[in-house]
Parts: C-alpha cells; sequence; structure tokens
C-alpha cells in the first residue's frame, strides 16, 4: 500500500515537471498614440517578461512601466509624471488564456489564435476578450505577436485639454514576444 | 533700438523653449550611482519587502556587482537575481562565471520570475 502512495506520488511530480513552459525576459511591448501631423507619441518597452504554460495555452506578462522608451525625453518625462504615474504604478500586467492552443500545431509560418485576459495598468483593470495573436515556432522559440486598441479612459488616464488635439484617445498596442523553452 | 532688444528677447526664449522641448536623455552612463552594492543584498532586500524597495530603488541609477549566471546578446543576469539590459553586449569579452560590475537604472522588481531588473546598463569592470 505504501508503495502504491509513492508511486502516486512520484508520478504526481514528474506531471508537474512536465508541465512545459516557454518564456521571455526580453519581450517587446509598445503603444502609440500620435495624431497625423504632429510630433509622433510612440513608446516601446524591450524588457518584458512573458510566459506561457504550453499545456493550457496560459499566459502571462509583466511590463514594468519604467522600461517604456520614448525617442522624446520630454514626452518619457511626462508619460511617467502625469499619465502613467509609474512611481505609483511601476507596472503593468496581462494575464490571460489563447484558445485552442495547441503545442504541436505551432509551424514556422503565422498561424492566428484568439486571446481572452486582463490587463491591468495605472491601477484599473480592463477585460479583452478575443483579440487576435499570431504564433509561430522555430526550433525551441515560440513567436507571438499582435496589436490590439485600448482607450486611455479604460485606465482612467485623463489626457489634458490642451494637448488633446496631439495626443490620440485610442491607444494602439503592438507586443512581440520570442518565447524560449525553460 | 528697441526692435532688436525685443527681437533679441524673443529669440533667446525660443533657444530656451526648444531646448526644454528637446532636452536630452537622462546619461545613465554619467550618473554617480545613488547606491552600490552586491546584487545578493541588492535581492534580499526584495524577499524582505518587495514593495518598498520598489519604491527605494525606482528610477535611481545604482552599481551592482555579482557573478555572470546567464548571457544572452543585449542582457545578463547576475547571481540568477538581478537582470541587466545593456544596448550592446557584442565584443565585451565577457563569459557565464566571471566576477562583474555594472551599472544601470533600475526599472522594477519582476515578481513573475523573482528578479530585478535594470535598464541602459553598462560595465564597469571584470
Amino acid at each position: 500500500m505504501k508503495h502504491l502512495i509513492y508511486i502516486a506520488f512520484l508520478f504526481l511530480s514528474v506531471n508537474i515537471f512536465s508541465q512545459s513552459k516557454y518564456l521571455t525576459k526580453t519581450g517587446t511591448v509598445g503603444f502609440e498614440a500620435s495624431v497625423p501631423s504632429f510630433e509622433e507619441v510612440k513608446a516601446s518597452n524591450n524588457s518584458v517578461t512573458a510566459i506561457i504554460n504550453t499545456d493550457n495555452g496560459e499566459f502571462a506578462a509583466l511590463v514594468l512601466v519604467k522600461g517604456f522608451r520614448f525617442k522624446n525625453a520630454l514626452m518619457e518625462e511626462h508619460f511617467n509624471e502625469n499619465y502613467a504615474e509609474s512611481d505609483t504604478y511601476p507596472k503593468a500586467a496581462f494575464k490571460g488564456k489563447i484558445e485552442d492552443f495547441q503545442l504541436a500545431s505551432l509551424s514556422n509560418t503565422n498561424m492566428s489564435f484568439k486571446i481572452s485576459g486582463e490587463l491591468s495598468f495605472h491601477g484599473k483593470t480592463k477585460q479583452f476578450h478575443n483579440l487576435d495573436v499570431e504564433i509561430s515556432k522555430e526550433n525551441d522559440v515560440i513567436n507571438l505577436m499582435g496589436s490590439f486598441k485600448t482607450l486611455a479612459s479604460y485606465f482612467d488616464i485623463k489626457i489634458p485639454k490642451i494637448v488633446k488635439n496631439k495626443i490620440a484617445e485610442d491607444i494602439q498596442v503592438f507586443y512581440d514576444f520570442k518565447l524560449k523553452k525553460k | 533700438m528697441r526692435k532688436y532688444i525685443i527681437l533679441i528677447v524673443l529669440l533667446i526664449l525660443a533657444i530656451i523653449g526648444y531646448n526644454y522641448i528637446y532636452q536630452e536623455h537622462r546619461n545613465i552612463e554619467a550618473e554617480p550611482p545613488e547606491f552600490t552594492l552586491s546584487s545578493e543584498s541588492l535581492f534580499n532586500q526584495f524577499v524582505e519587502n518587495a514593495s518598498d524597495s520598489e519604491k527605494k530603488y525606482l528610477n535611481k541609477t545604482i552599481e551592482v556587482s555579482g557573478v555572470i549566471t546567464e548571457l544572452d546578446k543585449s542582457n545578463l543576469v547576475l547571481n540568477e537575481k538581478v537582470f541587466c539590459q545593456f544596448q550592446n553586449l557584442n565584443n565585451k569579452n565577457i563569459s557565464k562565471s566571471i566576477t562583474i560590475k555594472i551599472k544601470g537604472r533600475f526599472i522594477g522588481y519582476d515578481e513573475l520570475l523573482e528578479e530585478v531588473k535594470l535598464d541602459q546598463c553598462v560595465i564597469l569592470n571584470h
């Protein structure tokens, strides 16, 4: 009887370890809220951590807000101080699930999947449903990329009247993750 | 005469305004570090209290020493706990398991992987 329990535990632990995760520490997340004919309002962050559980398609990403870099230093300062308030809210995170994800079905050409989950930023959390995501796999690297639109107001970010014509209210968010097997 | 004075004042204001709007980015490489410590002692502060430590270091230039445990094209990890991002690490003549001192900007604590993250890093010596 004891042996059976040991064997059961052994299987259990093997099962835990076989859980396959792919991750990156240098993923890219960017956004753009530019208005034509004004200076571009665009930033990207190249030190995003992202993890995917290839057994069930669960996906998580963590963005350190201070890591967003703008071309214009003053814009970067204003973004951190007045819009994202990154001293108070230093992190943005996404947690979700890719529908019908199967590691074996991936190839080196992009395949379209749907991802749903919640994005938290600036102390607010917003649900997103069925966003398109392109996934491919080459050797041991899963490449996950896509973009979606969101609104500054979803995250309680107020754009002052004086710059309202220079910053778009709808923001294009783009991401690119090259996840390696852990 | 007055015309010229007004013109010069306007010109100076325009230059000041331009320099304000198009000011340069922080140069972490040229900044003196506000904290100098080992990667273990930095990380241990986050084990004790992640949110207070994050406030203490956020956006600060710090100098960290440790052993390289992971090495990639533009980033390395010290003692499996401190992630450092560089512009470029090619031709830097460094390898795993050597001790190194770097300077960079603290951008936050990654609780998914339990790592401290720095960007705009430069190598000080090894």
